[in-house]
């Protein structure tokens, strides 16, 4: 849904993980504001990222916190990433003749371990143990990813690949960029950084 | 259209059902000329041949969004019940879902007759629900088991049109693991032969057909239970990645927060205020 | 519910704000034969009196305890027919849990959605009471656990329990042998031997159920010949 324009990249390293996403929101060629948010902290260990109709991401993710918040107030524990994009996916194909317009990226620490999971509209999941991407640049940011990634990454490491990788991608697509979000979750905590990037 | 309370409470707690909700807007976005996303489809070979004692299932490993491979190894082997699997091609979300459910209506089914479930109970299963919804469930399947009837294999069509046959191919790649089928093979073949036949003609789904690729998955269900032959052959593996690491600092940081995890923060409150005495 | 002349429901408050219909399931309950349960530190025994009218009955035909999930089991005291009803609703809710977040349904999510069932049932118009209660056991990232379920809708956590027509002299007996560092093979010998105290005539393998859920979580109905090696470990 090339629309509102949105990057959204996951990627795995040792026992920490990568979410980012860039900051523009536009309809179509004119840009609108440049501190959108893409990427959200379900919990401590879940992030998910979203991209397509920004009105249907934020409808998305209202609906997240709804289901994530009953589950902790019913369960007395937090959902882990895998029980989330599963629950995700039951969500989108509910809707499976009239879906969202929108593709999710989960990642997150299973049990201290990375867990990397994207999505379709529909909610068909695809796991990896390397990266995920969704956007409207993904052509460009899977040639970066796929000659750059390397397992077992430190978080400080992995941060630089991840914004790498997704400024390259943004530097091609004109619906996607002004500035970037890149948030990196290691079993002590999650570090936000805002990035500099090209503003045209 | 009018709706229920029972909609809601449905909706609150993600049961079962489609919800329309979004169809009709959706209908004039695409009116209006904006792209509409396209689903994950599993481009895919998927293959199935019955053996002396046994049935062998293989399946490609690649899942496609247009032109993009948006998986490189993906599962489309799902469980059915422990002595029946299925082979999924068509929408991907359609073929998981699909293959979910029939999964659990079969352990329902299961339990309260408390018997094995049969293969063809769940083709029954399968046809019934693609046939409600008239091909508009596009899931292709290749259906395989074993139960007291000994070894069975169907093809279930997105329509809900079944076949029973002793070798089947579904999916894109189906004529060219046809092709390796109907020249080779043979009638109460061992596992070895069946194994080698399913992974040849797998290949040549991999080899020839464009919407499939990556590896060879494989499943052998006999009497004895199921033994899942995950990447049993890997003929497509990366070989060259660049080992370069950025240096710290590359990228220009505008702020950064640490935020420790909520489970690691200890709050102190000021007791000593509470205190009287 | 619809709008039929017995829409209104018949389990309504007496001046001294009782629920009589929910006294007298529990009378049903009280004339059902006894069922108890054990929690012990690695797993939890479920064990009920299969007891019949006659023996013209074939008992191979009849099982109380009943598995609603591979990790939970549950067994009950009351009428039977009411029991498949709940098995019923059960595992279709535990089946419902799975498919939305492919994770096995936790043994108190499962006691809350069938104590909700039994609750409903005592509220809503044209219907009454269940006229059983239910012991659940299972094994879940929580460890073993032991549930009771009333037909009122309420629901407790146990160490141990007994319900059914045996159940005051059961719990007697059950709270002067259990302790918390009970294994698994002597919470079965407990279950047996307070079976035992209460049953009438002779028991043997034919006329009991034993189920158990072990640390690996899986639940397993123990068959007429391991109930047999059992019981000559406890005499």
């Amino acid at each position: 849904m090339q629309y509102n324009g949105a990057a959204v990249i996951a990627m795995a390293g040792k026992d920490c993980i990568a979410i980012a996403s860039d900051r523009r929101y536009g309809l179509r060629n004119q840009t609108i504001g440049c501190e959108m948010q893409k990427t959200f902290q379900i919990n401590d260990t879940t992030f998910v990222g979203l991209t397509g109709l920004m009105s249907d991401a934020q409808t998305l993710e209202q609906k997240f916190r709804f289901r994530t918040n009953m589950y902790r107030l019913r369960e007395e524990r937090d959902m882990s990433p895998r029980v989330f994009s599963n629950m995700v996916s039951s969500l989108l194909y509910e809707k499976r003749f009239g879906p969202y317009f929108c593709e999710p990226v989960i990642a997150g620490l299973e049990n201290g371990k990375p867990y990397l999971c994207g999505m379709d509209l529909l909610g068909a999941q695809v796991y990896t143990d390397d990266f995920i991407l969704a956007g409207d640049c993904t052509e460009a940011m899977y040639g970066l990813c796929e000659s750059m990634y390397r397992p077992d990454l430190e978080p400080d490491e992995l941060f630089e690949l991840v914004s790498q990788c997704l400024l390259s991608g943004v530097d091609r697509d004109c619906l996607a960029g002004w500035g970037c979000t890149v948030h990196v979750l290691t079993p002590q905590g999650v570090t936000t950084r805002h990035l500099k990037g090209r503003m045209d | 259209m009018r709706r229920s309370s029972g909609d809601k409470l449905r909706d609150a707690l993600g049961l079962g059902g489609f919800s329309f909700d979004n169809a009709r807007r959706n209908q004039v976005l695409a009116l209006k000329g904006h792209m509409i996303p396209k689903a994950r489809k599993t481009g895919t070979t998927i293959v199935g041949v019955i053996y002396e004692g046994g049935v062998v299932l293989g399946a490609d490993t690649r899942a496609t969004e247009g032109d993009t491979v948006a998986d490189k190894n993906c599962e489309k082997i799902h469980y059915i019940a422990d002595n029946i699997w299925c082979c999924g091609a068509g929408t991907s979300a359609d073929t998981e879902s699909t293959t979910a459910l029939i999964s659990s209506q079969l352990e329902l089914h299961r339990m309260s007759t408390g018997k094995q479930p049969r293969v063809v109970t769940a083709c029954t299963m399968l046809k019934r629900m693609l046939f409600r919804y008239q091909g508009h469930v596009s899931a292709a399947l290749v259906l395989g088991g074993v139960d007291c009837t000994g070894p069975s294999l169907y093809t279930v069509y997105p329509h809900g049109s079944t076949d029973s046959l002793p070798y089947v191919t579904m999916g894109s790649g189906s004529l060219a693991a046809m092709a390796v089928f109907e020249s080779e093979y043979k009638s109460k073949m061992t596992l070895e032969e069946a194994k080698a036949l399913v992974h040849a003609a797998i290949m040549a789904g991999i080899n020839n057909d464009l919407g499939s690729g990556g590896s060879v998955d494989m499943m052998v269900i006999n009497k004895d239970g199921n033994t899942p032959l995950r990447n049993y052959d890997r003929p497509n593996l990366r070989k060259f990645r660049q080992d370069y690491i950025f240096p710290r600092g590359t990228a220009t940081i505008l702020s950064e927060k640490f935020t420790p995890l909520s489970s690691l923060v200890t709050i102190e409150t000021e007791t000593s205020a509470m205190q009287v005495s | 519910m619809g709008d039929s002349a017995y829409s209104f429901s018949l389990t309504t408050f007496s001046p001294s704000g009782k629920l009589v219909q929910i006294e007298y399931a529990l009378n049903a309950v009280a004339s059902g034969s006894t069922s108890l349960g054990v929690k012990a530190k690695n797993g939890v025994v479920i064990a009920t009196e299969k007891k019949l009218p006659t023996c013209l009955i074939d008992e191979t035909s009849m099982q109380k305890v009943v598995m609603l999930t591979e990790n939970i089991a549950v067994v009950y005291s009351g009428m039977g027919p009411d029991f498949r009803v709940l098995c019923r609703k059960g595992r279709k809710a535990a089946q419902q849990y799975f498919r939305v977040y492919r994770e096995i349904i936790p043994v108190s999510m499962l006691t809350r959605e069938l104590a909700a069932v039994m609750q409903e049932f005592t509220q809503r118009g044209g219907v009454r009471p269940f006229g059983i209660s239910l012991l659940l056991a299972g094994f879940d990232h929580n460890g073993p656990q032991l549930y009771q379920i009333d037909p009122s809708g309420s629901y407790f956590a146990w160490k141990a329990s007994a319900i059914g027509k045996h159940m005051v002299n059961a719990k007697t007996f059950l709270e002067k042998r259990y302790n918390d560092e009970l294994e698994l093979e002597d919470a079965v010998h407990t279950a047996l031997l307070t079976l035992k105290e209460g049953f009438e005539g002779a028991m043997d393998h034919t006329n009991i159920e034993v189920g158990i859920v072990s640390a690996d979580k899986k639940f397993k109905v123990l068959t007429p010949a391991e109930i047999k090696d059992y019981l000559g470990e406890v005499e």
